[in-house]
C-alpha cells in the first residue's frame, strides 16, 4: 500500500514535470520558429512547413497532447540546433556525465560523511572548528569560480578542458589514464563544492543521534568510546542524513551543469548550457524533462530503499 | 497584551545574548553589515564617470598597482570600483529573492499545515515537487525564456527556492496547532485568520527569519551561477556579472587573477555571513543545536 | 590488506609507463583545430552551423570552388562551365579521372543526382536550399557533362557552395532526415576523409591520399571542441591545440610574443552595424513594429549615424582590430567593397544642427529617447552600447540600453519593435545574399511571416539597382551597381555600418610553419571560401610529439594518489584492528 501511494506520488510528479516542461518552452517564449530562422537564408515556404513540422499552427491543447503523447513513446521532437531527435542528442551525452557525477559523487559521500561523523564526535575540537569552517567557506563557493582558480593555479598539470586528447592511443589503458587525467580538475571542484552539505548534514545527524539516551547507557556499560560510535551512533545517524542526500539530488544536477561548463566535459551539463546559447528550445525541454524525471526517480527509488532499511517505516 | 509584549522582549533579549555568545555569528553579522555600508556608500564614492568605459583613461588588464590597488578590466575600469559598485546589485538580488522566495513558502507553508483536505495535501504534493525537481534548472529555465534583467532573476530564484522554507514551516505550523492552547482557541471559535496570526505565526516567525538569511545566501550564488551562464543583467554589474565579463572577456587567458579573484571572495563572504547568521539564529531557536 | 594494495598500485604503475610509450613513438603529424560552436550534424544537406559547413567542404569538393589567392572561381568537381546566350541553361564538365575516397570515379551523375535530391526532397533543402530555389531542372546527358536549366538568369551559378555526394552511396539512404551521415571513414571527394565524431569533444579526420589536386602535408585533422574562445587561446598557448580563431582582441593581445605562437590578424567577412529603425513596413505597406516614428525621417538617421564616432569605436572596443564602417560589403571583398568619396565625418555639433534644423529641439537636454537593443553575453555589444549611448546624448537623444537574448533580440528584429539594434553579418564573395537582405521583398506578409530583412530597408532606387545587378553578367557593370546599391543604402541609413572585425586567428608555429590565407592579401586561415588553410598548411619539420610529457604526468599523478589512498587505508586498518584486539 504505501509502496502503491509512493509510486503514484512519482507519477504525478513526473506529470507535472512534463506540463511543467510544455509551458516553460512552448507557451512562454513565443514563435520558437522565428528564432530558428534568424540568420539562415530561408524562404517563408520553409518556415511554413517548419511551422506545421512542430504543429505549430495547430490550438496549444492539441500541441500539448501530442507532445505529451510523443514522450509517451520516447519522442522528444527534433533538437533544432542538431537537426535530430532530442532523445538521440541527450543519449550520447549520458556517459560522460554519469562518469563524472558518479566519481564525484561517490569521493563527496565518504569524504562528507567521514568527516560530518568525526567532527561530531569531536565537538568544539579543532578539529570540529577547521573542517566545520572549511565545509562552510567551500559550500559558500559559487562552483564555477573554483573552478576558474583551480584552472589557472593548476597551470599545465591537468588538462583543463574535455574528456581526453584526441591523439591517445587508443588502447583501453591508455584511453582509461588519459580519461582519469581529465576528470582530475572537474571531479575535484565537484565534490569540494558538493561534499561540505553531506558533512553539515551528517554532523547535525550525529549530534541528533548523540542526544540519544541509548548511547548514554551504552558508554555506561562501558563500551569503548569508538565503538559506540560505530556500532550505534553512526548507523542510526547514517539512515537521516541520506535521505537528506538524496533529497538534494538537484544541486548535483546544479553541480554538473556548472562544472562541466568550466571545462567543456562532454556530459549532459554542457549540453544544456550549448542548448542555452542556442535556445535550443526543444533540446532544453528534453533536458529539463530527463533531468528533473532522474531525479524523481531516483528519489523514489531512495524512499523505497529507505522503508526496506528502516523498520520504523516498514510497520508505519 | 503589554505581559505579552512584555514576555517577547525579554525573549528577544535572552535571545541576542544567546546569538552574541556565538563568535561565528556575530563575525558574520559585522561582514553584513560592512557589506551593507560598502553597498550604500560604494556608488557615491566611485561616482558615475569612473566607471563609464567611454570616460576611463587608464589601459585595460593593468595588473594591481598604484592607482589601481586591483587592477583594471579589459575596458581600463577600476576593478576595486567594480567590486565596490557590484556589492549593492549582489545583496539587492539576493535580498529580494530571497523575500520572495521565503514569502511563498511562508505562505504556503502555513496553508499546508493549517488547513485540511485535498486543498492542503495538493499544496504538499507541489511543494515536494519542487523540492525534488533541481532548482538551478528550473532557474535556468525561466530567465531563459523571459526577459533579461534583474527582475527576471529575482523571479526567477524566488519562484524556484520556496519548498525548502514551506515544508520547515509547514512542520512548525503542524506542532503549534497541536498544542493544547491552539486548540482551546479554535473550541473558543477563533477563526482560522484568528488562529493564524495569533497563534501560528508568532511561532513560526522565528523559523522564517534563520530561513531568510539562509535563502539570501543560496540566492547570491545562484544569482552569480546564472550571471555566469551568460543569464544576467550586464547593465547592472553585480559580482555574478563580473565573473562572467572576466571569463567572456579572457581573464582567464590573460592570467588576470586581480580581476577573477576579488568577485569571487566578494560572493563568498557575504554568503559566508548569511550563513553565519542564518546558523547561529538557528542555534538560538533550537536549543538542542548548543553545546 | 596492504600486499593487495602495493600489488595494485604496482600494476597501475606498470600499465602506467607502458602505457605512455605509444604516445612518444612517432605517430602520425595531426594538426588539432579548436572549434567554439557545436557541429549540429555530419549530413552535409542539415549542417546549417558555420563549423559544420566547413567541415563538410573538407569532406566534399563542391561543383566549383574560389581560388586561394584572389577568390576568383576555380575548378572542384566540375573543370568548365559555359552559360547558353539567354543564361538560363548552364553546362559544367566533370573531368574523368577524380574518385570517391573508396576509389568509385566521380561522375556528372553524382552532380545531378545531389541536386535532383534537393530538388525532389524537401529535407534536402534544409542547409543549401536558397541555391536551387530558382533551379528548373538538372541532367547528366553523360558521364562528364551536367545541365542546369534556370527559370531565371542567376548570377551566382558559380558560386553554388553545395557539397556535391556519391550517388552509390547516398542513393539507398531513405530517412535523410535521420541519416547522421557517420559511417566511418565517410566516403567522400574532399582533401580530408571524416574518421570520428564524439560529440561535445572532438571531430577526427585523415588526410585523403588520392586527393586529386595532390594530397594533405600532413596525415590527421582534428577539431576540438571548446565552449568558448578564452579555453582555446589557453590551449593553444599550453600547446594543446595548433590552430584557433575568432580571438577577442584581448585575447589576440594576451598571444603577443608567445613562444611558438605566430598571429595572423586578417581582414575578416564580417561587420557590426547598427540598425535604425526606419519605420518597418510590410509587403503590403502597413506599418509594424513601435520603433519610434522619429526615426522615418531621413534627416534624424543622418544626424545620428553623424554623432557616432566610429574611430573611437574600432580603437575602444576593437582595440584596433577592425576598419572603420561605410559600405555593406566589407573591403575584404575588394571588387565590390564601396568607399564614399568623403566618409560623412563625426560631428556632433552638426548632428545637433541638423536636429535643430529638423524640427526636433532640446526640451529639458532631451530632444526624444530611443531605445538601444543588443544581445546580452555578445562582447561588442556589451561595450560599444556603453559608447553610443553616450555619443547619443552628446547630441541629445536619450538612449535606453537593452540587453536581451539572442532570441529576444531576434523577436525584436523580426517583429520590429526596435529604435536602435546591434545586427551583423558575414558576406560572401558574391554579394548578392548580403545585398538582398535590404529588398522590399524580404519583409515580412501581413501575417507576420515570410522574409528576412534585415533592416526594414526599402526603398525603390536600391530595389530597382538590385534586380538590375541580379542579371547583369558584364562583371564591370555588376560591380558599378553593387556599389551604386551602397551607396544608396549608406545615404539612407537604415542601419549604421559600425565596423569592419579584423578575424583574429593564431597557430603554433613551433608545430606548423606555414599556412594558406585567403586572400593572400591579409586574409584568413580559418572560415575560407574553401579550404585551402587546412589543406596547404605545411608542418614544421621538428614537429615534436608532446603526448609522452602527458603520459609521464598522468602516471606520477594517479600512482600518487593511489599510493596515498593505500598509505591511509592501510594505517586505518592497521588502527581498527588493534582497536579490536583490545
Amino acid at each position: 500500500m504505501r509502496i502503491a501511494g509512493k509510486l503514484l506520488g512519482a507519477g504525478v510528479s513526473l506529470g507535472m514535470i512534463v506540463v511543467l516542461g510544455f509551458l516553460l518552452f512552448r507557451v512562454i517564449p513565443g514563435d520558437p520558429v522565428v528564432s530558428w530562422a534568424r540568420g539562415r537564408p530561408v524562404t517563408p515556404e520553409m518556415l511554413a512547413s517548419m511551422r506545421s513540422s512542430y504543429g505549430l499552427d495547430k490550438p496549444l491543447f492539441v500541441q500539448f497532447l501530442s507532445y505529451a503523447g510523443g514522450l509517451l513513446h520516447g519522442d522528444m521532437g527534433q533538437s533544432f540546433s542538431y537537426n535530430r531527435p532530442v532523445l538521440d542528442v541527450i543519449g550520447e551525452r549520458v556517459g560522460p556525465t554519469l562518469l563524472l557525477v558518479g566519481t564525484s559523487t561517490v569521493i563527496a559521500v565518504i569524504l562528507g560523511l567521514w568527516l560530518g561523523i568525526r567532527s561530531a564526535w569531536r565537538r568544539a575540537s579543532t578539529f570540529d572548528r577547521v573542517s566545520t569552517s572549511v565545509a562552510l567557506a567551500l559550500w559558500s563557493t559559487p562552483t564555477f569560480w573554483l573552478g576558474m582558480l583551480l584552472m589557472i593555479a593548476t597551470g599545465d598539470l591537468f588538462p583543463s578542458r574535455g574528456m581526453r586528447d584526441t591523439d591517445t592511443a587508443p588502447d583501453f589503458v591508455s584511453q582509461s589514464l588519459d580519461v582519469a587525467h581529465h576528470l582530475v580538475l572537474p571531479s575535484v571542484t565537484f565534490v569540494a563544492v558538493v561534499y561540505a552539505q553531506y558533512q553539515l548534514v551528517m554532523r547535525s545527524s550525529m549530534l541528533e543521534e548523540m542526544h540519544a539516551p541509548y548511547l548514554t547507557t551504552a558508554r555506561a556499560k562501558g563500551l569503548r568510546d569508538d565503538l559506540v560510535r560505530r556500532r550505534h551512533a553512526v548507523p542510526n545517524a547514517l539512515l537521516p542524513a541520506v535521505t537528506l542526500v538524496f533529497l538534494h539530488l538537484g544541486l548535483v544536477v546544479a553541480g554538473a551543469i556548472t562544472t562541466e561548463t568550466v571545462f567543456t566535459w562532454p556530459g549532459l551539463g554542457l549540453l544544456f548550457y550549448d542548448a542555452l546559447s542556442g535556445l535550443d528550445l526543444p533540446l532544453l525541454q528534453g533536458l529539463l524533462v530527463v533531468t528533473a524525471g532522474a531525479v524523481v526517480v531516483m528519489n523514489l527509488l531512495a524512499d523505497l530503499l529507505y522503508g526496506v532499511l528502516d523498520p520504523r517505516v516498514r510497520a508505519a | 497584551m503589554s505581559v505579552v509584549w512584555e514576555r517577547r522582549r525579554t525573549a528577544l533579549r535572552s535571545g541576542w545574548r544567546e546569538f552574541t555568545a556565538q563568535r561565528s555569528g556575530v563575525a558574520g553579522l559585522v561582514v553584513l553589515g560592512v557589506a551593507v555600508a560598502v553597498a550604500v556608500l560604494g556608488p557615491l564614492l566611485t561616482g558615475a564617470s569612473a566607471l563609464d568605459v567611454t570616460r576611463v583613461e587608464a589601459a585595460a588588464w593593468e595588473p594591481p598597482g598604484p592607482g589601481h590597488w586591483l587592477g583594471t578590466d579589459h575596458t581600463g575600469r577600476s576593478v576595486a570600483l567594480l567590486v565596490l559598485n557590484g556589492t549593492g546589485a549582489s545583496m539587492l538580488v539576493g535580498l529580494t529573492a530571497a523575500a520572495l522566495s521565503v514569502a511563498i513558502g511562508t505562505l504556503v507553508g502555513i496553508a499546508s499545515g493549517h488547513f485540511r483536505g485535498w486543498p492542503a495535501s495538493a499544496l504538499m504534493r507541489v511543494t515536494d515537487f519542487f523540492l525534488v525537481v533541481p532548482q538551478l534548472v528550473l532557474a535556468i529555465a525561466l530567465s531563459a525564456v523571459l526577459p533579461r534583467g534583474l527582475g527576471t532573476i529575482v523571479l526567477a530564484i524566488g519562484l524556484t527556492s520556496w519548498p525548502a522554507t514551506a515544508r520547515v514551516v509547514r512542520a512548525q505550523t503542524l506542532a503549534v496547532e497541536a498544542r493544547p492552547y491552539v486548540e482551546r482557541a479554535h473550541a473558543l471559535g477563533g477563526g482560522h485568520l484568528h488562529v493564524i496570526a495569533h497563534h501560528v505565526v508568532p511561532a513560526v516567525l522565528p523559523l522564517v527569519l534563520v530561513n531568510t538569511t539562509l535563502a539570501v545566501a543560496s540566492s547570491i550564488v545562484s544569482e552569480s551561477t546564472l550571471a555566469f551562464l551568460g543569464l544576467g543583467d550586464p547593465t547592472h554589474l553585480s559580482w555574478g556579472t563580473l565573473l562572467h565579463q572576466a571569463q567572456l572577456f579572457g581573464a582567464v587567458s590573460k592570467e588576470a587573477w586581480w580581476f577573477l579573484l576579488p568577485p569571487g571572495l566578494g560572493i563568498m563572504g557575504l554568503v559566508l555571513a548569511f550563513t553565519l547568521v542564518g546558523r547561529a539564529l538557528e542555534t538560538v531557536i533550537n536549543p538542542r543545536l548548543r553545546s | 590488506m596492504r600486499a593487495i594494495a602495493l600489488r595494485f598500485t604496482a600494476a597501475v604503475m606498470a600499465f602506467t609507463f607502458t602505457g605512455s610509450v605509444p604516445a612518444v613513438a612517432d605517430g602520425p603529424v595531426t594538426l588539432k583545430v579548436a572549434i567554439v560552436q557545436q557541429i549540429d550534424s555530419m549530413n552535409p544537406f542539415l549542417a546549417v552551423f558555420q563549423s559544420s559547413t566547413e567541415i563538410g567542404r573538407l569532406m566534399y569538393d563542391p561543383l566549383t570552388t574560389y581560388a586561394q589567392d584572389d577568390q576568383r572561381v576555380v575548378e572542384a568537381v566540375a573543370a568548365k562551365w559555359e552559360p547558353s546566350p539567354d543564361k538560363l541553361t548552364w553546362t559544367f564538365t566533370v573531368p574523368g579521372g577524380k574518385k570517391w575516397s573508396d576509389g568509385q570515379p566521380i561522375t556528372s551523375r553524382d552532380v545531378a543526382f545531389t541536386y535532383n535530391l534537393m530538388l525532389t526532397n524537401e529535407t534536402a533543402r534544409t542547409a543549401n536550399g536558397s541555391y536551387v530555389a530558382n533551379f528548373e531542372s538538372v541532367t547528366a546527358p553523360d558521364e562528364q557533362t551536367v545541365v542546369i536549366k534556370t527559370k531565371a538568369p542567376q548570377v551566382t551559378m558559380t558560386a553554388l557552395d553545395v557539397p556535391i555526394v556519391p550517388e552509390h552511396k547516398w542513393s539507398s539512404v531513405s530517412d535523410l532526415k535521420n541519416y547522421r551521415n557517420e559511417d566511418f571513414p565517410v566516403v567522400g571527394s574532399g582533401p580530408f576523409i571524416l574518421t570520428d565524431h564524439k560529440p561535445g569533444e572532438f571531430i577526427k579526420l585523415k588526410a585523403n591520399k588520392d586527393y586529386w589536386r595532390g594530397a594533405p602535408k600532413y596525415d590527421e585533422l582534428h577539431f576540438v571542441y571548446f565552449k568558448n574562445s578564452d579555453a582555446a587561446v589557453q590551449a593553444l598557448a599550453k600547446g594543446e591545440i595548433d590552430l584557433v580563431n575568432r580571438m577577442a582582441p584581448a585575447q589576440f593581445d594576451s598571444l603577443q610574443g608567445k613562444e611558438g605562437v605566430e598571429r595572423n590578424k586578417a581582414r575578416g567577412r564580417r561587420f557590426n552595424e547598427l540598425l535604425v529603425n526606419p519605420g518597418a513596413q510590410n509587403k503590403s505597406g502597413q506599418f509594424i513594429g513601435d520603433g519610434n516614428p522619429v526615426l522615418r525621417d531621413v534627416r534624424v538617421r543622418r544626424a545620428i549615424a553623424q554623432s557616432i564616432d566610429l574611430e573611437s569605436l574600432v580603437k575602444r572596443v576593437s582595440l584596433g582590430y577592425a576598419e572603420i564602417g561605410t559600405g555593406i560589403v566589407p573591403p575584404v571583398f575588394e571588387k565590390y567593397h564601396w568607399e564614399p568619396a568623403r566618409r560623412r565625418a563625426f560631428d556632433p555639433a552638426a548632428a545637433r544642427a541638423a536636429l535643430d534644423a529638423a524640427g526636433y529641439p532640446l526640451r529639458d537636454g532631451t530632444r526624444f529617447s530611443l531605445r538601444l537593443m543588443g544581445r546580452s553575453g555578445r562582447a561588442y555589444d556589451e561595450q560599444a552600447s556603453e559608447y553610443i549611448k553616450t555619443s547619443l546624448a552628446d547630441v541629445g537623444i536619450r538612449a535606453e540600453v537593452q540587453l536581451v537574448s539572442d532570441d529576444q533580440l531576434n523577436q525584436a528584429t523580426t517583429a520590429a519593435t526596435y529604435d536602435l539594434a546591434f545586427s551583423g553579418w558575414g558576406a560572401n564573395v558574391d554579394p548578392d545574399f548580403i545585398l538582398g537582405l535590404h529588398t522590399c521583398a524580404q519583409r515580412p506578409g501581413p501575417d507576420g511571416t515570410g522574409g528576412t530583412t534585415d533592416s526594414y530597408f526599402c526603398d525603390a532606387e536600391y530595389d530597382a539597382l538590385y534586380a538590375q545587378q541580379l542579371s547583369e553578367f558584364d562583371e564591370a557593370r555588376r560591380i558599378d551597381l553593387v556599389k551604386r546599391m551602397q551607396e544608396r543604402f549608406y545615404d539612407q541609413v537604415p542601419s549604421v555600418v559600425l565596423s569592419y572585425e579584423n578575424a583574429l586567428e593564431a597557430y603554433r608555429g613551433d608545430r606548423f610553419s606555414r599556412f594558406p590565407v585567403q586572400p593572400a592579401n591579409g586574409g584568413v586561415i580559418m572560415a575560407q571560401n574553401g579550404v585551402w588553410g587546412y589543406y596547404g598548411a605545411v608542418p614544421a619539420l621538428a614537429a615534436s610529439s608532446s603526448g609522452g610529457v602527458s603520459g609521464v604526468v598522468i602516471g606520477i599523478a594517479v600512482v600518487a594518489v593511489l599510493v596515498l589512498v593505500s598509505g591511509v587505508l592501510v594505517a586505518r586498518r592497521r588502527r581498527v584492528t588493534a582497536e579490536e584486539r583490545e
